[in-house]
């Protein structure tokens, strides 16, 4: 389970010599001036990291982080066996990444990457939907209960601003967090030097944080957070938003009574209104209608209240019931490709989308009596499954086959009602029972199946320390 | 515990809290102005509520290394810390605990009233009870049926008056502190070897050394801002670290040897062997200077290099790699801490590192020296003045001179000194056990998760007619105590520190007491009133620099000599080393480096003197029934017994319990993976439920457990068994079990 670093050696006791410059007296040297075409950017150097964390308790403190919300985190990686145990403390909060996977994908656009390289984001502009903690590979951006928006490093931007180091550099005991120049088309074309044992692809993103590796990295390595695989938050409110909208599509585009037109509206309105539990600031929902251009979550959200309009037509006027079916369509393709993000691998894959209609054929048309329908859509979404499983099981990162483990294995019982309800609403269908009794059944089998979505994904990571997902919060 | 009061107000109605909660509910507002940013000018940009309107220059108050740091205030509150970029120990840097020292200033669980028997009380009241029955108890069982048991973390001002209050005004016969349990074996062992205590050498070694040896030592947990200095060293030096885990330490060492628990005795005589067969040492030039020498050689005839291999567990290549390297370097420091004290032959263990050092000529000169980094932030203050295992400033209590010169400077009759130091820190509990000791007073520390066999001592406790414990913080001992005395804490008081480098630096209040917390100064003058001798014993004392005036007098012309520092010397150089003579043009302004330049050391005639030491085995060694070997030990976030830093967000986030460190092969065989909850089992007691991290940091067969935490208490299980020299406990190596706890 490991990434091939450079300068890899083998040798079971390597010379482990290296320079540090202590600075005298602690002055703060003026940050060099950024030429044309350079920004800032996060230096480390592995080898001179003794793991003490001042550089966390300096950032909580530069920035009065409350308990549980952390800018900088300092993870731990071991690899050999005793005595040639090997460990490596790694630091690291927000890489200011060339190609900033938060930014690409926030719908409101409360990202920018500054003429100095960093990404900054702002707060006026956050709904606190959470999409940039499931886009950015190394979980930098964390959602701040308090606030109820997300927030991250910004290099320290004021001190920056006036020549002064970030409070992580100017704590760090023994200087291994520098913040340096660099050429950006240089850094484009070679960013090798950002990856480490442990460490997701920098290619993803184009970290720009330049990791200084110790000599004797041992081939095999493990994150000292590896033993914690934990299930990620559920977000309900978007269990609902999307399973409801989807029932609504497989509704609209089988419908053919009013009553069937006024199931599919309203639980497209249900499920835009509950959508709205999931943002930290419902109140200003409305900006995610800015990232059209940019962000599928901006289009799940247009697509969907268009859909959910047009739903509504369609109960006066039958007419539109195709359109609408259109529209719901199209919705349900961005809610899809919404999560089909690098960062999250269980998602990163067309079998998402699969997944996504075949939840719409497999509840919507057992409530309008199309149950042999529904029947195909719920086989379809146990083989989209199991084609997952199969895909995330080619891989032994914690990310790819840890997905695997956690529905298989932690939440078992529930895979085992899901695929219980399956089969209940298939045989059913075959046997002719009754078709509110199948909705029902296949409705459920999916509602759980989305419920192990949301929980089984492994997001990526920066390697953790031994604690990680011990403490609330903890990332 | 007795919280502020406050006036009650009408609870808000359903409605009006719903209504109240709606705007945040929905987010209108995302809370910046709680996250605003100003411009400080002691700080440059930072969050408003970091932002301080003065600065109080201080010492940091955890361990020993001694940071320079400034407390930030602003409305009487201390806000923010910094790294004093002017004091000489650390340069501006601080490690997390520093970093975050201001918020345990202001943490929960302060005693904020004195309490007799769990009742809130006055002052008055609380100095009455306890000087009434400590009175009665030493008028019906003599003056042996009351101790004192103190810390390391007072200001040495402070332990010069408990010093003389306990022994003086009291005439107590057992005063000990709980730096019996950190550095009590280098005091003594510094005291076989060179005539007095007193760590020779000084944190710039650690950059000029061409060798460093760290045995037994990881800075870079427990003395983090030690470590810059190696690594600032790496060009021209040699880093070589003696432990048995594969510590944070170990992995910036060029040589790590991975000595078996106890086999360091067999690695220093390996390597004496190996001076000695190599002529890496001059024993003619040894002979001139030091006693013991061929005594020592005798001794190291039933030593080979195959035999130092076989008991230290590592190679006779590394054993003579090792020697070499100390004997061809031109500077070579070995510097030890709780490693090497922590055992029942700690004292004997610094001695052969003292022997190391002499025969190699490696002391009293620029990067060479045996030095013990100390463990808490004053424990030489108290060593120094201290009325424990010496009479202040090193004097002996057996020293005719030594005597009538206190006396003299006194100016109290010589019989009032005591004749002998009483009983040491576990020989009290023993008495108390038995019930020769009825009355405790214990200050600054928490016994009950620091001692060795916790189940002994709770037992001891109960035996106790009165328990009397001052601190600053709620902690296990003092809920158990009948009297609680509400100290003030670091950033709060006033007067010095003296770092592992004999570095004076001054300690500041920055902010009030809370509730009635008072000095632990003030509480001392208080009781020498009730005890009568205030007059007599602190003449005219007022604050703690009139401590510091007559400490500078009484230590002048020994070993450990203030005479020549002030506050206003202090203020000027960052921090001053003793010796530092009065009026001695010689001295600059920082104070002395080093100690034995002149090669003339504290014993008769100037010799330093050597010691042949043989290993004993392990008494609670590994055996069928407890098959492995538990080590003890600390981790960068926590501050011994979590009675601080347990209070402080931020560190326990990042250290949120107690864990057991265990090697993947033990894990295979009790069934364990990382993240179980298993239970381990000593003879002497249990802990339950602690998390086991599978980590090849231990060797096969060992196991770690950090020492800090009072439930999963790694001291119910560790063995009481104690140097019998320095009476330091044998933390490092008991025999325990490990299964997976039962749900």
């Amino acid at each position: 389970m490991s990434i091939r670093p450079r300068g890899l050696v083998e040798d079971e006791s390597p010379p482990r010599s290296r320079t540090v410059e202590v600075e005298p007296d602690g002055h703060r040297p003026e940050l060099l001036a950024l030429d044309a075409g350079e920004q800032y950017r996060f230096g480390f150097d592995m080898g001179a990291c003794i793991g003490c964390h001042s550089c966390e308790v300096a950032c909580a403190e530069q920035n009065g982080l409350p308990a549980g919300t952390v800018w900088r985190r300092v993870g731990e990686i071991e690899g050999g066996d005793h005595p040639f145990t090997r460990r490596f403390h790694l630091s690291m909060s927000c890489n200011h990444c060339l190609e900033p996977a938060c930014l690409q994908g926030c719908p409101t656009g409360a990202y920018i990457k500054l003429d100095n390289g960093i990404v900054a984001h702002q707060a006026d502009d956050c709904i606190g939907c959470q999409y940039c903690t499931w886009n950015c590979p190394y979980q930098v951006p964390a959602f701040q209960p308090d606030r109820r928006i997300v927030t991250k490093c910004d290099m320290c931007q004021p001190r920056l601003a006036e020549g002064l180091k970030p409070a992580c550099v100017g704590a760090c005991p023994t200087n291994a967090i520098t913040v340096e120049k660099v050429n950006v088309a240089e850094w484009r074309a070679d960013h090798s030097a950002a990856d480490a044992p442990e460490l997701p692809d920098s290619s993803i993103t184009l970290s720009t944080t330049r990791i200084t590796l110790p000599e004797g990295v041992p081939l095999e390595t493990f994150a000292a957070s590896s033993w914690n695989l934990r299930p990620e938050h559920p977000h309900w409110p978007l269990v609902w938003l999307t399973v409801l909208s989807q029932v609504a599509l497989g509704v609209s585009a089988t419908a053919s009574t009013t009553t069937h037109r006024f199931t599919a509206f309203a639980l497209a309105a249900v499920a835009m209104a509950g959508a709205l539990l999931h943002l930290g600031r419902p109140a200003h929902a409305w900006k995610a209608l800015r990232g059209l251009r940019r962000s599928w979550l901006s289009r799940e959200v247009a697509a969907l209240s268009v859909y959910a309009g047009a739903a509504a037509g369609a109960v006066v006027v039958p007419e539109l019931t195709v359109p609408a079916a259109v529209l719901g369509g199209v919705g349900v393709y961005a809610s899809a490709r919404l999560y089909v993000v690098p960062g999250r691998p269980a998602w990163n894959s067309p079998l998402t989308i699969v997944r996504f209609f075949a939840t719409a054929l497999a509840t919507g048309p057992a409530l309008t009596g199309h149950v042999e329908l529904a029947a195909v859509g719920a086989v379809l979404a146990v083989f989209a499954s199991v084609a997952n499983w199969l895909r995330l099981s080619r891989r032994d990162e914690q990310s790819w086959i840890g997905s695997v483990q956690l529905e298989l294995h932690w939440f078992r019982r529930w895979s085992i009602v899901r695929f219980a309800l399956v089969a209940l609403g298939v045989v059913a269908a075959i046997a002719g029972g009754s078709a509110v009794g199948i909705a029902a059944a296949l409705i459920a089998a999916e509602v759980v199946a989305r419920w192990l979505f949301f929980v089984t994904v492994v997001p990526l990571n920066m390697p953790g320390s031994f604690w990680r997902h011990t403490v609330a919060g903890q990332r | 515990m007795a919280t502020s009061t406050s006036v009650p107000v009408a609870p808000p109605t359903r409605l009006r809290r719903l209504v109240d909660r709606l705007p945040k509910v929905l987010g209108v507002h995302h809370g910046g102005a709680n996250y605003r940013y100003v411009d400080s000018p002691g700080q440059g940009p930072v969050i408003a509520s970091r932002a301080a309107e003065a600065w109080v220059r201080t010492t940091c108050g955890y361990c020993s290394v001694g940071c320079g740091m400034r407390i930030g205030v602003r409305d009487g509150v201390a806000v923010t810390v910094q790294g004093d970029p002017e004091h000489p120990v650390n340069r501006g840097r601080l490690c997390p605990k520093g970093l975050s020292e201001h918020l345990m200033i202001r943490a929960d669980g302060r005693l904020l009233t004195p309490m007799v028997q769990g009742v809130a009380v006055g002052w008055d009241d609380a100095f009455d009870v306890v000087t009434e029955r400590f009175k009665a108890l030493i008028a019906e069982h003599g003056p042996e049926s009351v101790a004192v048991l103190s810390t390391g973390q007072l200001v040495t001002e402070e332990f010069y008056a408990l010093g003389k209050l306990v022994r003086l005004g009291m005439g107590l016969a057992h005063y000990d502190g709980n730096t019996t349990l950190c550095m009590a074996s280098a005091v003594s062992g510094y005291k076989l070897s060179f005539g007095t205590d007193g760590p020779p050498g000084c944190y710039e070694d650690f950059e000029q050394a061409d060798l460093v040896v760290l045995w037994g030592a990881n800075i870079a947990d427990n003395h983090p801002l030690l470590t810059p200095r190696v690594l600032g060293a790496k060009d021209h030096q040699t880093l070589v670290v003696v432990d048995p885990r594969v510590t944070k330490s170990a992995m910036i060492a060029d040589v790590h040897l991975p000595v078996r628990p106890r086999g360091d005795i067999a690695l220093l005589n390996g390597v004496l062997v190996v001076l000695v067969e190599e002529g890496l040492v001059d024993l003619d030039e040894a002979r001139a200077r030091v006693d013991g020498v061929d005594d020592l050689l005798a001794h190291l005839d039933d030593w080979s290099v195959e035999r130092a291999a076989h008991e230290s567990g590592l190679s006779e290549d590394a054993i003579r790699d090792l020697a070499r390297r100390i004997g061809s370097a031109e500077r070579c420091t070995i510097a030890w801490t709780m490693g090497v004290n922590h055992s029942v032959q700690g004292t004997h263990t610094v001695t052969l590192i003292n022997t190391v050092a002499l025969l190699t000529g490696n002391i009293g000169k620029p990067g060479a020296s045996p030095f013990s980094i100390t463990g808490q932030c004053n424990a030489m203050g108290t060593r120094e003045t201290g009325f424990t295992a010496s009479m202040p400033g090193y004097r002996g209590y057996d020293v005719p001179e030594h005597r009538a010169e206190l006396a003299r400077l006194w100016g109290i009759e010589e019989s009032r000194l005591p004749t002998e130091r009483g009983r040491a820190y576990p020989d009290i509990v023993n008495a108390v056990m038995s019930g020769q000791i009825k009355g405790l007073w214990i200050i600054g520390t928490n016994p009950l998760v620091s001692f060795p066999n916790r189940e002994v001592l709770e037992l001891a406790f109960r035996q106790l007619d009165l328990l009397v414990v001052q601190d600053g913080f709620e902690t296990p001992t003092t809920k158990v105590a009948d009297v609680v005395l509400p100290a003030a804490i670091w950033g709060e008081k006033d007067g010095t520190f003296t770092n592992s480098e004999r570095r004076v630096s001054r300690v500041r209040a920055a902010v009030e007491p809370p509730g009635l917390a008072r000095t632990d100064f003030d509480i001392f003058m208080a009781f020498a009133e009730r005890w009568g001798c205030r007059d007599e014993l602190f003449p005219g004392w007022v604050t703690p620099e009139d401590a510091f005036g007559e400490w500078r007098k009484v230590s002048a012309g020994r070993p450990c000599d203030y005479s020549g520092i002030t506050y206003e010397r202090i203020a000027a150089a960052g921090g001053v080393q003793w010796p530092c003579p009065a009026d001695d043009p010689d001295v600059p302004l920082g104070g002395t480096a080093r100690l034995y330049t002149d090669r003339k050391f504290n014993r008769p005639g100037g010799r330093a003197m050597v010691h042949p030491v043989e290993p004993q085995p392990i008494r609670d060694a590994p055996r069928p029934a407890y098959p492995l070997l538990l080590n003890t030990g600390r981790t960068v976030e926590h501050w011994h017994t979590r009675t601080k830093t347990g209070r402080i967000a931020v560190l326990e986030g990042l250290s949120p319990e107690a864990w057991v460190e265990v090697h993947p092969d033990d894990a295979a065989r009790y069934g364990l993976r990382s993240g179980d909850l298993a239970t381990v089992r000593s003879e002497r007691g249990v802990v339950e439920r602690i998390r086991v991290r599978v980590t090849s940091i231990v060797r096969p067969g060992e196991v770690f457990i950090p020492f800090h935490w009072n439930e999963r208490c790694a001291n119910r299980l560790t063995d009481d068994q104690f140097d019998p020299i320095s009476r330091e406990p044998n933390y490092k190596q008991c025999a325990v079990r490990i299964e997976r706890s039962t749900a």
